[in-house]
């Protein structure tokens, strides 16, 4: 029954599968961004680099691509500095412990183009929910102008990725919380070790692997995620909200460009597989030491 | 055994996506703007009508908000599934004309469907001698004015010019408040055109005669001053950058707002919404030299040149050029009327609001007709922008995005 040719005839559906979603599209992708294309994606000429050529020369991509790298780490690092305490939080026993789950996992349950949309509203200057608030208790002594400058929108849309980051990284968290044996705890605590030391030295150190899931999931999705920014500013005003994902679409869908935004798909995937793999090489590295 | 069943199955699989894939006969797919609530169950009565007027024509309309309808065109026509007609911004209808994807309506036209139209709405459909595009939405732009804001502001008439403007603007900030003089749209959509209405009445256009670029012109250079000017000096709603249209009409409405500019379904908004806001419609203020332009903008729709059905389609838009059709259109979305029995009607006849967008047509500028429009329009907007929000000299940055806009130009 030692068939050696028995898991890759397994695997090879799925393989197929991913073959046909991933590697066709990029493909293509590949096709367009190396050839001059017309406006509705029939290929002319090949241009060999010339798209990329274009992007490089481009001031406002160099800035939507260090403004990527912004967003990602300080959505991403937000996200597991909120998230941590609150798994711990909701994994010890409280009172009212499943209503404070709900109220932490609702954000994920709301669409992300709404809860773009609902702080687009709570974010406007006149009528904004967030600035009557904030003359209520007698914090702010006028209206702030949040979405009219880079300054106060970015700072806001990285809070609200944050916040709608917060539900999933907690999930993992919970999980592995759970995977920890209360057995260890108890003879920490009869050694003499206080809550700070249990956490230093048996739940962070047991809890590493899912950080390093929560860390590669949550900067794809994040360096990914298009509505927040979108909706709220169109990566304006005049781009200094940008981020690589609206900055393609803009080049592709307003101005129809689409050689040069398949372009930027590219360097995006690019990007991500580097970054992942250099990721997974170091955690897994970290593990077996 | 299992085998060929399998076979079997995998190809009537096959043959259902065959049967899918090939356009029925006498269908008709017809994509859609959706300009507002009432623009789905108007295409759903005339699909009713039309259908039961022409047995065997089945019509399909796919209603498609505004933002995403170019992205939609763009990804069906690439992958070859778009419909047999589409409503389309005219300014992008010269893309579709260069890329050969829209069909030329001239061997279907005759001097009677012709004489529906009004001519200057028709011509922007035309390219080259030939019709590509019927309009079918129109619009212009008007000045809004709130009455109570400027009387108890101590304005007698609405302003004329830009100079009256700004001093009407000034009283209506001394009234102090949650007032402010004028609503400037600083995003999205249209910023651009916001900043134009400016331009035109300092006597600069937005291409120079030689076709280059018209931002770098002593007029233009004045206009983005005045805007800065009104900006510094407190006179529009602070933030200007966060208002999109839409939220500038939304502070009109509140009667935050003495005037502002945009188009006639703004009156619409207010008889559903504000009932009550006592407010007139005036012409967009002139400059120093008395000139003066608007914004008319058409939405055309094309026929695609590799549809199966143009029999069929032909038909249908001879249907939806039929005065009533129209009418009931034109008055639920509050556009302006394209066809001439339809604009002699007691509706538009009887309307002051409509009345001053239509005496401004005669200084209506349409977007140039050229490609590469949206990216020129793009540039002009991120400068604006910046104008607005003081990050630079407004004349360095419009020299500099007249430069970038001569580049695109060229080509």
């Amino acid at each position: 029954m030692h068939n050696r040719a028995l898991p890759y005839l397994l695997t090879l559906p799925s393989l197929i599968l991913a073959a046909v979603v991933i590697f066709w599209p990029v493909v293509d992708l590949i096709q367009i961004s190396t050839h001059e294309v017309s406006r509705f994606g029939q290929l002319r000429d090949f241009s060999g680099l010339d798209n990329f050529a274009a992007l490089v020369a481009d001031p406002d991509f160099i800035k939507a691509l260090v403004r990527t790298g912004v967003w990602t780490a300080a959505v991403v690092g937000g996200a597991l500095l909120v998230s941590i305490p609150v798994a711990v939080i909701l994994n010890t026993d409280f009172y009212g412990r499943s209503l404070a789950r709900v109220i932490v996992m609702l954000p994920w349950a709301v669409s992300l183009t709404m809860t773009a949309i609902v702080w687009r509203w709570a974010l406007n200057g006149e009528s904004g929910m967030l600035n009557s608030a904030l003359r209520g208790l007698g914090l702010a002594d006028h209206n702030i102008q949040w979405l009219a400058s880079a300054a106060t929108a970015f700072p806001m849309q990285i809070m609200i990725g944050i916040l709608v980051t917060v539900p999933f990284t907690t999930t993992i968290f919970l999980g592995g919380l759970s995977s920890i044996p209360d057995d260890l705890y108890e003879a920490a605590a009869l050694e003499g070790a206080g809550p700070v030391q249990q956490f230093r030295r048996i739940t962070f150190p047991l809890l590493k692997p899912f950080v390093n899931i929560a860390i590669v999931l949550n900067t794809i999705y994040v360096f990914n995620s298009f509505p927040i920014i979108w909706v709220m500013t169109q990566g304006g005003p005049a781009n200094s909200t940008d981020i690589l994902v609206t900055h393609l679409y803009k080049l592709a869908f307003r101005i129809g460009k689409l050689g040069e935004a398949s372009a930027v798909s590219l360097v995006m995937l690019a990007i991500l597989l580097v970054f992942t793999a250099i990721y997974i090489r170091l955690a897994m590295r970290g593990e077996r030491a | 055994m299992a085998i060929s069943k399998l076979k079997t199955g995998l190809l009537a699989g096959l043959s259902v996506l065959a049967l899918a894939a090939q356009a029925n006969a006498g269908e008709v797919r017809v994509t859609v703007a959706e300009y507002s609530a009432k623009t789905g169950p108007y295409f759903q009565e005339v699909e009713k009508a039309f259908e039961a007027a022409n047995p065997g024509v089945d019509v399909k309309f796919e209603v498609v908000p505004w933002d995403v309808l170019l992205q939609k065109l763009t990804t069906d026509i690439t992958a070859g599934t778009n419909a047999d007609l589409s409503i389309i911004g005219t300014r992008w209808l010269i893309d579709f004309v260069q890329q050969g994807v829209a069909e030329p309506l001239d061997g279907y036209i005759n001097d009677e469907f012709k004489g529906r139209f009004i001519d200057t709405f028709m011509s922007p459909s035309v390219m080259d001698g030939k019709t590509y595009g019927l309009p079918i939405a129109a619009s212009a732009r008007a000045m809004y004015y709130n009455k109570e804001l400027l009387e108890k502001a101590g304005v007698a008439n609405p302003p004329a010019t830009w100079a009256e403007l700004k001093d009407a603007a000034a009283k209506i900030k001394a009234l102090g408040g949650e007032n402010y003089g004028f609503g400037l749209q600083g995003k999205e959509i249209e910023t651009d055109v916001y900043y134009y209405y400016a331009m035109w009445s300092q006597g600069s256009e937005i291409l120079d005669k030689d076709g280059t670029s018209g931002l770098d012109s002593p007029g233009a250079i004045e206009a983005a001053k005045l805007y800065k000017s009104l900006i510094d000096e407190g006179l529009t709603q602070p933030g200007v950058t966060s208002y999109a249209r839409e939220d500038v009409q939304n502070l009109f409405k509140q009667g935050k707002v003495g005037m502002m500019i945009t188009a006639p379904f703004l009156s619409n908004q207010i008889k559903e919404e504000a009932p009550n806001l006592k407010y007139g419609v005036a012409a967009i203020p002139a400059g120093p030299t008395g000139a003066r332009g608007t914004y008319g903008v058409t939405d055309s729709i094309v026929m695609f040149s590799n549809s199966k059905n143009k029999d069929e389609a032909w038909k249908l838009l001879d249907f939806l050029f039929q005065t009533d059709w129209r009418a009931k259109f034109t008055q639920g979305e509050g556009f302006l009327p394209v066809n001439k029995e339809e604009a002699k009607m007691d509706y538009y006849v009887n309307n002051a609001d409509l009345a001053a967008f239509t005496a401004l047509l005669p200084d209506a500028r349409f977007a140039p007709i050229i490609p590469g429009w949206e990216e020129v329009a793009q540039i002009t907007s991120d400068a604006i922008q910046k104008v607005y929000l003081g990050e630079g000299d407004p004349e360095a940055l419009l020299k500099e995005a007249a430069a970038k806009a001569d580049g695109i130009l060229k080509k």
